[in-house]
């Protein structure tokens, strides 16, 4: 009845969370916290001085992210690698699949494809923008800035927390649903 | 070699975030909604793990810390930016790209409005650093620095407490 990706994960959430904790520490032993955001601005970076150095010569952070102007760093192989990793896991476990609007979506917001895409863009945008604004996101924020006892972490987290939550019960309000 | 750890460690990762749901839209939206509360315990499981693990490390002085800035109004402020639109794409950076990967379209997209965002971030970063960054700004602070501790004194109980939340939190399948 449900699409194949809404099957119960192979995984159970303790046993993903336990594996996680465990990949940041050692990645924490051997080179550094995890962390993914800070790539998206170094891909921007990079392929701005590519295509026009002038424009991107205008912005020092993007100068600053695209340092070396190479992406053949430690840090954007390991979000090269997440891909990698969920293909694969996706193909073993026979759970690739197309689906254009999710079910909760389409739901809510029928089954529109471009809507759907539009919004994802827009949600995108602003949780890039958010992310570098506060120089971080789930993983280097919420999982190694937390570990790691950061203050910023800690408010960034809650902040977050409050207006995800907030945003995703008026974007997908109860209706009527058994209570 | 440091590409290559990059890269198994991440591609360990990405199927981490897949085989466990992280990645599936449904799942991160009915954790916001208050519906299904396993993404939220086991973001919590894994700081809980992380947060014994690196102090651990750390004690042994074999930790590579890499602590983010304060700036009270700005961290804020983009903690609620970002937040807004975990809820609108129903994606993260990370889960965005492993979503991807299973083929899922409005996530390839995802990505796409990602790189813009920051990219605008990027040219409007001189005006936002004089303005908002500037506001509560602390540098690299932690908990356990502030209080003059080693930090493994603060995570031990709080890492205990984040598993014992997961663990408490309503949902499915229990640990063994």
């Amino acid at each position: 009845m449900n699409e194949s990706t809404d099957r119960e994960p192979v995984m159970p959430w303790w046993a993903g969370g336990i594996a996680i904790g465990l990949i940041l520490t050692v990645a924490t032993g051997l080179v550094q916290p995890i962390g993914v955001s800070t790539q998206y601005v170094a891909f921007d970076g990079v392929w701005l001085h590519a295509v026009a150095p002038n424009l991107a010569a205008a912005s020092p952070y993007l100068a600053q992210a695209a340092e070396g102007r190479t992406l053949a760093t430690y840090e954007f192989f390991f979000v090269l690698g997440i891909p990698l990793g969920a293909f694969c896991a996706a193909l073993a476990t026979n759970r690739f699949s197309l689906r254009i609007v999710p079910r909760e979506w389409s739901a809510r917001f029928g089954p529109s494809p471009v809507k759907r895409l539009a919004g994802a863009f827009f949600g995108g945008f602003i949780l890039l923008f958010g992310a570098r604004f506060g120089g971080g996101c789930t993983s280097g924020h919420m999982i190694s800035g937390v570990s790691q006892l950061a203050i910023s972490s800690f408010l960034f987290s809650a902040a977050l927390f409050i207006s995800a939550i907030a945003t995703a019960r008026w974007l997908y309000p109860d209706r009527g649903e058994s209570r | 070699m440091k590409l290559l750890l990059g890269l198994v460690l991440g591609a360990v990762f990405g199927a981490v975030l897949q085989l466990s749901g992280a990645s599936s839209h449904t799942k991160i939206t009915n954790a916001l909604r208050l519906k299904n509360l396993d993404i939220i315990k086991l973001i919590l499981m894994a700081i809980g793990v992380g947060m014994l693990g690196v102090h651990l490390l750390d004690l042994l002085g074999l930790a590579n810390m890499k602590v983010k800035e304060l700036y009270v109004l700005g961290i804020l402020l983009a903690g609620a930016i970002f937040g807004a639109g975990f809820a609108v794409s129903g994606y993260c950076p990370g889960t965005a790209l492993a979503a991807a990967a299973e083929g899922k379209p409005d996530a390839w997209v995802t990505i796409a409005g990602g790189l813009v965002g920051a990219m605008t971030f990027a040219f409007l970063f001189p005006e936002l650093e004089e303005h908002l960054l500037a506001v509560g700004r602390y540098g690299t602070v932690t908990l356990h620095g502030e209080l003059g501790i080693a930090g493994i004194w603060l995570a031990a109980p709080l890492g205990a407490l984040c598993i014992w939340l997961a663990r408490r939190l309503p949902g499915g399948a229990g640990m063994p």
